[in-house]
């Protein structure tokens, strides 16, 4: 379907961006290509539809050569591309209008437009959204039009440049489900991800590293080659990580690449050396993992609370008459039937509902929830952006609905928002750092040691970078000088709106990294992610919000136990709970309980199925045991 | 975030919302002139049956209407108060130094605010019953002839389209990057540096924004073989029809009414 040969291309003329790229693509494959930022894969993808014509090389897409002007239209109505960011990409203020915007261009008649728009809405699940306006749709939405749009030129190969990446988790579900049925139908699907899970479903990976590729083969090839995919800023599939760790341990498990097939594997291999009578200590009775270990925290030297939010009501369209009705309403309706006003209905006025919250010092509290759950409001509600329509915000021991002091708390409490550094927009780096301190009034001397030490606190040197224009800057570095912006204020708590937000796996373990140790030296951190492994590893609590309201409350081990109810809210579990609770399904008796994280869930595995396994089965070989080494990263 | 709505396009598939958008700017014109041309407050009332008649069939809710006309009832209240003290004729009612209003005064603020009320009205109902992209073409189709003389009309359209489109979304950024620079302490209310500043922190980014949108948004319609006006077809093609007739005749009724009352024939 693709091919190309020897393709290098430059921007500017002396950095080449692709460097020789062979590549071919079969008709019908669900080809994935990974790679860190700047690797070159966009610019590559661009390539694929002649909205880039190469330096060197030829492309050819269906038999037609890419660099013929007279046959540029035809290779993009056979090759469609789905962008990245949702807003960018939607030309029209209503849905039929925007999917019919390619078909338009491309001369189709009227009365086959209409039916090329109601086939390709169908197709992506948004029958009915015709009249709907586009900017009032979420993001996973959006991206689901931007796709019919691209379907309605009926394409052969379709093309996802990061297309997932900006999306919640739910949005991301719904994306790759209609991508698979579009594939299953014969659509070839050239696809760009940071998600190694989505890499794990395609026939072919390659990954891009300076403009070359760098490794090519199948899922199973690829991502369970540990240390390569390390130098290339790239991580293992969770299942993965968790074969290779029971090899360690002698094992005799292949690594997976799917999760389906790695839980398969392992309870295969359960049921057979229980049938031979070759497992260790597994004769204890099979118990829930489900509400396992709860550990009662300590009341006894709980710190002190920092931010309390209690019973905080918040609406963007209620006026204040009508709130009051609502209430009024609500009221009657709590002796008859308070799951019918409160419960999932949609339309529902409310961004937050009733939420009563404590952020105490020191902690390290995480908000999940998908988008439009609340949590953004919420965020706003913590440094008084947003004063409660109801309820009361105390934060630092000030009362938020205090005009006066509410402005004092915007410099204790800082916040992070979404892609901070789309706010950048001084001259200098410096100049940007020192906004805040500026503001707060603090004389010159003082700026500049914050300046300083801020930048030193997210991994960058005032002497090299103070002088250089923000944009100069990579986009990770453009972040930590976002950070530092805000860190310049010196908040006691840091709130973070979804800080790794469209970053390479690389670059999300630097800033993870970042933020704990911002943590361990003593600021309190609010962290909102969508990513549950980010949430299961640092936070010491967790509060998921869902319609407005607090879903659940309590520490990773309480919150995660319940991985029905948050699947029934759209929301998943990290990976390695995710397998566990597939095992205990299988049959595999699994005792500890609590959360699993992929060292114990492995651990416990291989007591299961090699008995105690320190020392005696595992010297077996070095090799294996340098892995294990790697693992830790994962 | 969520409470922005640009435009008042109120979806509905009325005998007002098929209408051919070009119909109902030439009426939307033909309509302002009559209004204009109404002398006293019997004219009136045939322009108030219109516009009656026009929400009536639209089925658009009366609230929904009147929301989308608060902005604008603003300049109609301006207009009212600088003829209130402004076109004195007859008895004066109420005098104080320099300001008075007088009978004549008073009938002209009156009449004007009814006047300019109707207006807006049977605007609103325009923007209300047609989407934006259908206006845009319309203006388009509108233009057309003068492309012959180099007006560029398809472009004129399309950058429309794309302007009314990006609104919502340039007010959402706005929100969000006064929100963050907000949590860094500045303020609009600095005193003129801090007010320069302030401006600045907003109004960069705003525009880094710009550009960063724009250059996807013209690679996505590259993708999606955009090529300008040639060989370009629509999902929804303009065409007059026996609604676009009926309107007309209509409107042509409301003209003769009100030229028959200003002529005092009846």
């Amino acid at each position: 379907m693709i091919e190309c040969r020897g393709v290098s291309f430059s921007y500017d003329g002396a950095v080449p961006a692709l460097d020789g790229v062979d590549l071919n693509i079969e008709d019908g494959e669900f080809f994935c290509i990974l790679g860190g930022n700047g690797s070159g894969k966009s610019t590559f993808v661009k390539h694929l539809n002649a909205l880039l014509q190469p330096d060197a090389g030829t492309v050819c897409v269906n038999g037609m050569d890419a660099s013929d002007p007279e046959l540029v239209y035809d290779i993009r109505s056979t090759a469609g591309m789905v962008f990245q960011n949702p807003d960018d990409q939607l030309v029209a203020t209503l849905v039929e209008d925007d999917v019919a915007f390619g078909p338009e261009n491309l001369g189709v008649e009227s009365a086959q437009i209409a039916q090329r728009v109601r086939e390709a809405l169908k197709a992506v699940g948004l029958v009915g959204f015709e009249r709907h306006e586009t900017h009032a749709l979420s993001g996973g939405q959006k991206q689901r039009v931007a796709l019919a749009g691209v379907l309605a030129m009926e394409p052969r190969v379709l093309i996802l440049d990061e297309a997932s990446s900006m999306l919640d988790p739910r949005g991301h579900k719904g994306l790759m489900k209609a991508c698979r049925a579009l594939h299953d139908r014969g659509m070839t699907i050239v696809m760009i991800t940071h998600f190694m899970e989505e890499a794990s479903e395609a026939d072919r990976v390659a990954v891009f590293r300076a403009g070359r590729v760098a490794m090519l083969g199948t899922p199973e090839e690829i991502l369970t080659r540990a240390d390569e995919l390390a130098q290339l800023n790239l991580d293992m599939p969770a299942s993965c990580c968790l074969g290779m760790e029971l090899r360690a341990k002698g094992v005799p498990v292949h690594a997976q690449v799917r999760e389906v097939d790695m839980v398969a594997e392992i309870a295969q291999t359960y049921a057979e050396r229980s049938g031979a009578g070759t497992v260790g200590q597994s004769s204890a009775p099979q118990s829930e993992i489900v509400g396992g270990t709860v550990s009662a925290s300590n009341e006894d030297d709980v710190p002190e609370p920092v931010i309390e939010l209690s019973h905080v009501s918040y609406s963007y369209s209620l006026s204040a008459r009508e709130r009051r009705r609502w209430r009024k309403r609500s009221a009657v309706a709590d002796k008859s039937n308070k799951q019918a006003l409160w419960g999932n209905d949609p339309s529902s006025p409310w961004a937050l509902r009733d939420v009563s919250l404590t952020v105490r010092r020191g902690e390290f509290l995480g908000l999940a929830g998908h988008t439009g759950s609340g949590k953004s409001t919420l965020v706003q509600h913590l440094n008084g952006l947003i004063r409660p329509q109801e309820g009361s915000v105390r934060a630092l021991g000030l009362d938020l609905s205090n005009k006066k002091d509410a402005a004092a708390v915007k410099a204790k409490v800082g916040v992070v928002f979404q892609y901070p550094e789309r706010q950048l927009f001084a001259e200098t780096v410096a100049q940007d750092v020192a906004f805040g301190p500026h503001n707060l009034g603090l004389p010159q001397d003082e700026v500049d040691r914050r300046v300083e030490s801020s930048l030193s606190r997210v991994g960058l040197d005032l002497s090299t970078v103070g002088d250089k224009s923000p944009f100069e800057l990579s986009g990770g570095q453009q972040r930590r000088v976002a950070f530092a912006g805000v860190l310049a204020m010196e908040p006691e708590v840091l709130v973070l709106d979804e800080p790794m937000a469209g970053l390479d796996p690389a670059a999300r373990r630097d800033f993870l990294e970042l933020i704990d140790r911002l943590h361990r030296d003593g600021l309190t951190v609010v962290m909102v992610s969508h990513s549950m492994d980010d949430l299961a590893n640092c936070c010491d609590r967790i509060v998921v919000m869902n319609e407005g309201a607090v879903f659940a409350e309590g520490t990773p081990e309480q919150v995660f136990a319940h991985a029905d109810e948050l699947k029934s809210i759209g929301l998943g579990v990290p990976a390695a709970q995710r397998m566990a609770l597939a095992l205990a399904e299988a049959g595999v008796p699994l005792r500890r309980g609590g959360l699993y994280t992929v060292e114990s869930l492995a651990d416990e595995l291989a007591d299961l199925l090699i008995g105690r396994s320190d020392g005696s089965s595992n010297v077996s070989d070095k090799a294996k045991s340098e892995t294990v080494t790697r693992e830790e990263g994962c | 975030m969520e409470a922005f709505s640009f435009g008042s396009y109120y979806p509905g598939d009325s005998a007002i919302h098929r209408l051919d958008p070009r119909t109902k700017l030439l009426l939307g014109f033909v309509f302002l002139i009559t209004t204009l041309t109404v002398s006293g407050f019997r004219g009136l009332a045939p322009v108030a049956i219109f516009v009656v008649l026009i929400y009536a069939v639209s089925r658009v809710p009366a609230r929904r209407a009147l929301s989308s006309m608060a902005p604008l009832l603003a300049i109609v209240a301006v207009v009212a108060v600088l003829n209130l003290f402004t076109d004195q004729s007859g008895r004066i009612l109420w005098q104080l130094g320099f300001l008075q209003i007088s009978e004549g005064s008073l009938h002209s603020a009156v009449f004007m605010t009814c006047r300019l009320t109707l207006m807006m009205a049977g605007m609103s109902a325009i923007t209300l019953t047609t989407p934006t992209l259908d206006l845009t073409a319309g203006f388009e189709r509108l233009l057309a002839p003068f492309a012959r003389v180099g007006l560029p009309a398809h472009e004129l359209g399309m950058i429309m389209g794309i302007a009314l489109r990006f609104m919502p979304q340039f007010a959402t950024e706005m929100k969000q990057t006064a929100d963050a620079q907000a949590s860094r302490g500045a303020r609009v209310t600095g005193g003129p540096l801090g007010g320069v500043r302030m401006l600045g922190s907003m109004a960069i980014p705003l525009f880094t924004g710009v550009f960063r949108h724009a250059e996807t948004l013209s690679a996505a319609m590259d993708a999606r073989c955009y090529h300008g006006e040639q060989g370009r077809t629509r999902l929804h093609a303009l065409a007059f029809g026996r609604g676009d007739a009926l309107a007309a005749v209509v409107t042509a009724l409301l003209l003769i009414c009100v030229i028959v009352i200003n002529l005092q024939l009846v």
